[in-house]
């Protein structure tokens, strides 16, 4: 199968170069060609985007601009729509992923962005979404607008399927002009996601791109990296430290580097009754995109004192992960991962005679592997792809010790536990550096408008402009109608 | 058996000229059964592994243990206090060295001068050396230190030299011994670390120095680059060796050899890259999946687990992360897999390494 694959402006001339990604999975291959500009298309493509965005993009309202993404997200949910059609049958080919994992890991993704959310994206941020369109009076006296940038440059890493979008979404919202570089691991989606927009609202045609060059590749980078206003990098920190020393002191740069994420579990949901279903939704956390994600655990800390013990918690969750591989089977694996694997499980195993309270369970095929720790550990990120550690706790308050010298690389926390518990354990965690809590099961599933690394969506991107009281006062004087 | 029986037993085994499958699948087991009994982290391994004396029955079957294990866990059948060498890994990046523990150095020395007599000296005559790594009294953990120290001991004429000192590459001592070699028509071997004949040659270049060494003369390198452009630098390497040194790339020997082993491999020159690789009759190689220890088909990329009969006192069996491929009459390196970077934005465990030693995040 052949795919052209990222997204230029029609307008932009002369004749461009591909190149071809080739990606296998079982017996199925897929070539997505990609243009690669040279500099001199670099060029004209930024002034292309930059001048659209000036004169037809800022010329939408939100609301409009919300129903086109609103429209667009609907054709991408429609199972009937060839778009979707082709994002399930290429992703999976693409990632590695299982194509029910991919099935449902779009939907439940992409529902975030229909309109209702988006508009609540919007409040959230902004408070008033009308921001955006006009000068809107403020209590203070004067006025204020939000102006978004004539361009955002994103710069996305890793293969976990449609992510680029958010951070697309939200420069369409405040209406900059886009250009997105796509990484090898999945150079798809933000390209058809472009396209669709287009179909939907071929004024947009000239005013996003999607490209792809070689991460590093100096020559292009610059080119982005002097013309955007703002840059918003993905990956780890040493690619954003690296990616920040090639952006203008005068730019902003959003960075979101690789983060880590756990799960709590209170004995309160360790009944016989409900430590089945607290096993189930973990272990669902695990499987989705095989804990690639930044919301994805590396391990579960399980109180002790509840009708299972965090030791029987374990294997339930080998139970469960064990059946999930029979239903979504983890993705196919590198030479380096399985390596990275195999490292992770050894070195486990072969701590059992100095810590004989420990216990490794896997299959000899590998395909998942839970190792239980009794005594109370520092969070330590695991190999991924199906391997957590199941950790026992006396209280939940001693989680906090195990994170605390890793603020900067806390992100989400699935938790399972009493309201008050939630509650109280969320002003230490968010201390401590977490940004995110969810409910066992939703860890990978982030909601719509949420807080980023804890950071704002939309803010984070855009400018307010005031109007001052007194400029409005003394402008009074000058009306022609003054008295 | 006792240490100096299965000592005695591997000794003997090494001076036959080759071994039947056989004989090596019985050695192999004895020593499974030895270390199984008197190096209780590993039988605890092995036993999480469901691999025990009763249930092996074939070399293949023993239980590999990956090299990061000589960095966690004593991996010696006998009291690692009385050890007569404990030979350790270069530093990491998380700073803690692999130990291999050696009770007594005879096997080591046995294995190392039988092969590297018949691998690298073919048989003939001592011959002059160059060293360009430091002395064994400098680094007495190094096992390389310690390999070459006996290569010069048991092969080297006396006006054999090290060139490396405390300030590093002593070029003008080289080239002086370069010029005597050339001068005298007697073959010479130079012999070190592959990154100190790449310093070397940078300096041979900066000066334009270039020599003519005499005809049997060859080079011994060993280490390799950290460098993923691996094909194309070790052409690269040998054709600046050869033009710098005037030995043909036949005679550039490539040893790859490792801290957690006993025995080395070698090549049979490198006039093509990548060169094959092989061992004695007393080691065996094969190319596995790591996750479900299976051999990969003939031609297909594995990890290399080596089964060596000489490391009697620790593990016979080690997975390393290097990644090869079978062939006719040995195996073709093909680089190493290490830190697999997470796909997507989740934190890998190299990064968090760094995070926690650098703190700077």
């Amino acid at each position: 199968m052949k795919e052209v694959g990222g997204y230029l402006p029609p307008c932009l001339e002369g004749v461009l170069e591909y190149k071809t990604h080739i990606f296998q999975r079982n017996q199925d291959t897929v070539e997505i060609q990609i243009p690669l500009l040279t500099r001199d298309q670099m060029d004209a493509l930024t002034e292309i985007v930059k001048r659209n965005s000036r004169f037809i993009l800022k010329s939408f309202t939100i609301n409009e601009i919300v129903n086109i993404i609103d429209k667009s997200i609907a054709i991408f949910l429609d199972r009937s729509s060839k778009y979707r059609q082709k994002a399930e049958k290429l992703l999976p080919i693409i990632t590695g992923y299982d194509e029910e994992i991919i099935r449902l890991g779009l939907t439940s993704y992409l529902k975030s962005f229909r309109k209702p959310q988006l508009q609540r994206f919007l409040v959230e941020d902004l408070g008033n979404p009308l921001l955006l369109d006009d000068f809107q009076p403020r209590p203070k006296g004067g006025f204020s607008k939000a102006m978004g940038p004539e361009l955002v440059a994103h710069v996305w890493a890793g293969n976990v399927p449609a992510l680029p979008i958010w951070s697309l979404i939200s420069g369409l919202l405040i209406k900059a002009g886009n250009i997105g570089k796509v990484s090898s691991g999945e150079p798809l989606f933000a390209g058809l996601f472009a396209q669709v927009l287009v179909e939907i609202e071929p004024k947009l045609a000239d005013c996003l791109a999607i490209v792809w060059w070689k991460g590093g590749d100096e020559e292009r980078e610059s080119c982005l990296l002097n013309k955007a206003d703002v840059v918003v990098g993905y990956g780890s920190n040493t690619s954003l430290a690296s990616l920040g020393t090639k952006i203008p002191l005068t730019t902003r740069f959003l960075p979101f580097g690789h983060k880590i994420s756990f799960g709590i579990i209170s004995r309160a949901s360790l009944d016989s009754r409900k430590a089945w279903q607290t096993a189930h939704s973990a272990a669902l956390d695990v499987v989705r995109y095989d804990q690639q994600g930044c919301y994805s655990p590396h391990c579960f800390y399980v109180q002790r004192g509840g009708s299972v013990s965090p030791r029987e918690f374990a294997r339930y969750m080998a139970h469960e992960l064990e059946c999930f591989e029979k239903r979504y089977p983890r993705r196919g694996l590198s030479l380096e991962e399985i390596t990275a694997n195999a490292a992770w499980r050894h070195k486990e195993e072969l701590n059992i005679f100095s810590n004989s309270s420990k216990e490794v369970l896997g299959t000899t095929s590998n395909n998942w592997t839970v190792v239980y720790e009794e005594a109370g550990q520092e969070i330590n990120p695991s190999c991924l792809n199906r391997a957590v550690k199941v950790i026992a706790v006396d209280q939940l308050e001693q989680v906090i010790d195990y994170i605390k010298p890793y603020r900067s690389l806390l992100q989400t926390v699935g938790i399972a536990s009493t309201p008050k518990e939630l509650f109280d354990i969320s002003d230490l965690l968010g201390r401590a550096g977490v940004t995110r809590l969810t409910g066992l099961g939703s860890m990978t599933s982030p909601e719509a408008g949420w807080h980023h690394d804890g950071r704002f969506n939309l803010l984070d991107l855009i400018n307010m402009v005031d109007i001052e009281c007194s400029a409005e006062v003394y402008a009074e004087k000058f009306a022609p109608y003054v008295d | 058996m006792s240490q100096q029986e299965i000592m005695d037993s591997i000794c003997q085994f090494i001076k036959r000229d080759q071994s039947s499958e056989e004989g090596f699948n019985d050695l192999a087991l004895h020593l499974f059964a030895y270390q199984y009994k008197n190096n209780l982290s590993y039988q605890a391994y092995c036993l999480q592994k469901g691999r025990t004396p009763r249930t092996v029955k074939m070399w293949s079957q023993i239980p590999s243990v990956p090299i990061n294990a000589f960095k966690e866990v004593t991996l010696s059948s006998n009291n690692p206090n009385e050890a007569e060498r404990i030979f350790m890994t270069s530093g990491t990046t998380q700073g803690i060295q692999g130990k291999h523990y050696h009770p007594a150095l005879q096997v080591y020395d046995q294995s190392m001068t039988v092969n590297f007599n018949k691998r690298f000296m073919k048989n003939s005559e001592k011959i002059r050396m160059g060293i360009l790594f430091p002395t064994e009294e400098e680094m007495p953990n190094s096992s390389l230190a310690h390999y070459l120290a006996l290569a010069v001991k048991e092969f080297g004429t006396e006006d054999s030299s090290y060139f490396i000192s405390e300030r590093g590459l002593e070029i003008e001592s080289l080239i002086t011994g370069l010029e005597q070699a050339q001068r005298t028509g007697e073959p010479y071997a130079l012999l070190g670390a592959s990154y100190s004949f790449v310093h070397m040659l940078d300096e041979l270049e900066k000066i334009g120095g270039v020599f003519s060494l005499p005809k049997g003369s060859s080079i011994l390198d060993t280490g390799g680059f950290k460098n993923n452009s691996r094909h194309l630098e070790l052409d690269d390497f040998y054709d600046r060796l050869s033009a710098r040194l005037g030995v043909a790339r036949k005679d550039c020997i490539n040893m790859y050899g490792m801290t957690e082993l006993s025995t080395q491999f070698y090549d049979q020159g490198n006039a093509e890259i990548p060169s094959v690789k092989s061992g004695p009759h007393w080691i065996r190689t094969r190319v596995i999946n790591p996750l479900t220890g299976q051999t990969v088909p003939k031609g297909e990329q594995g990890v290399l687990v080596h089964c060596d009969l000489a490391n009697f006192n620790s593990v016979t069996t080690i997975l390393t992360e290097d990644i090869g491929v079978e062939v006719e009459s040995g195996f073709l390196l093909k680089g190493r897999a290490q830190g697999a970077e997470a796909k997507g934005c989740s934190l890998a465990l190299e990064e968090f390494i760094r995070a926690k030693k650098g703190n700077s995040l």
